[in-house]
């Protein structure tokens, strides 16, 4: 396992962003040496995919009806820090409606709730560590955090690996969203290499034509699979 | 080690992970490894000792399965999970909004030899007890959680194997 490269991730205490205010640790992480309990983690298949799970334009649809917005899929893949495929990673997914409104009950923007999206899919990689989701473009949303911020459109992803040290959970933004250089969320990232790096390419050659654009997202947990020993 | 590709950064679950992570239908559920049942349970708080109601925590250990818990409207989480045979910790892993990164902690149970396991060594005496469970009642640990402020829980960076 490499160690969290926090040239990438975010410290704990960014004050542009109000939550962490109240939510940052100030005594400094602990080194730990890692054990069995952190270079394994909790096994995922096909059986928790359900069949509609990498399609939230229908998964939460009425029969015959689809959920309102633009039509994309993202798609990419999830690999270690080799550039090697990282296979049966389970992805985790939510984000906002195409008018950036959640279906959740604290969020209370005056955006309309679409009745046909819900906003949740799960996928799980394939052999290579790809995976592949359709969507609609989530909204930019306003939120609390002094007199007028908002969100870039994004979506949530959490990501399990073959190690519980791999938990991820990031943010996917889009290529080209002028959002992106204005929000406190993104700002807490420690430079511009790590927003680019969670910054979605528009990518035509996988665009489902008079369907669907798509988006390429790749996705490099830390550390590396060990190789077997040759004997 | 040969790096070739930096690691995705991460970004904080916001407000609304429930959507993604915990819902309604098609819940996310490992099977236990068999031994003795066990809850564990406990409160989180912020910086300010205020209950931090939209959390999520993981834990995780070999021996002892993996669950994960919402926090309610009181800042509370409860696990089910299977008491480890042999280690004297489990691994919790919390996230939420206001959270950057994941912050990496562990539970240890008051009933072994904690004090001898090596993570104790990188930390202050005065800092031990933020990790150590006290047991409720029979098979029910209680370990509260706290961001930040007095008694700030210890949070670990894990370390590479030979870098």
């Amino acid at each position: 396992m490499t160690p969290l490269d926090w040239t990438r991730h975010p410290p704990a205490l960014t004050p542009g962003y109000f939550s962490s205010l109240t939510r940052s640790p100030r005594e400094g992480l602990i080194p730990l040496d890692p054990t069995e309990a952190e270079l394994t983690g909790p096994v995922f298949g096909t059986q928790d995919i359900g069949e509609m799970d990498a399609d939230l334009i229908h998964n939460a649809a009425s029969p015959d009806a689809m959920a309102i917005g633009p039509r994309i899929l993202v798609h990419g893949r999830v690999l270690d820090e080799t550039g090697r495929g990282v296979p049966d990673a389970l992805l985790e997914i939510w984000q906002a409606n195409a008018g950036g409104r959640y279906r959740h009950a604290r969020d209370g923007y005056l955006a309309p709730l679409d009745p046909d999206f819900s906003g949740f899919g799960r996928v799980l990689t394939d052999e290579d560590g790809g995976y592949r989701f359709d969507t609609v473009m989530p909204g930019a949303y306003p939120f609390p955090n002094g007199p007028n911020a908002w969100r870039p459109a994004h979506i949530h992803f959490s990501v399990f690996g073959w190690a519980f040290a791999q938990r991820l959970v990031t943010q996917m933004y889009f290529e080209g969203d002028p959002m992106i250089r204005h929000c406190p969320i993104v700002a807490t990232l420690p430079s511009a290499e790590a927003v680019d790096a969670l910054t979605a390419r528009y990518d035509p050659d996988h665009d489902r034509p008079m369907d669907a654009r798509a988006f390429r997202f790749d996705i490099v947990l830390r550390g590396r699979r060990a190789t077997p020993m040759e004997t | 080690m040969n790096v070739s590709r930096p690691q995705t950064p991460s970004q904080t679950a916001g407000p609304f992970l429930h959507i993604g992570m915990i819902p309604s239908t098609n819940t996310l559920i490992q099977p236990l490894p068999p031994g003795e049942p066990i809850t564990l349970h406990g409160t989180i708080f912020d910086a300010e000792a205020a209950p931090v109601t939209d959390a999520l925590i993981e834990m995780w250990h070999p021996e002892a399965g993996w669950v994960r818990s919402a926090t309610d409207g009181e800042g509370a989480w409860q696990l089910a999970a299977t008491r480890p045979a042999t280690a004297p910790f489990v691994n919790l892993w919390i996230i939420a909004r206001g959270i950057n990164t994941p912050l990496q902690t562990r539970l240890y149970f008051p009933d072994t030899d904690w004090q001898s396991d090596p993570a104790m060594a990188h930390i202050p005496e005065a800092r031990h007890a933020t990790l150590v469970a006290s047991q409720a009642t029979t098979g029910a640990y209680r370990l509260d959680i706290r961001l930040g402020g007095e008694a700030e829980t210890v949070f670990f960076d894990l370390k590479g194997e030979d870098t």
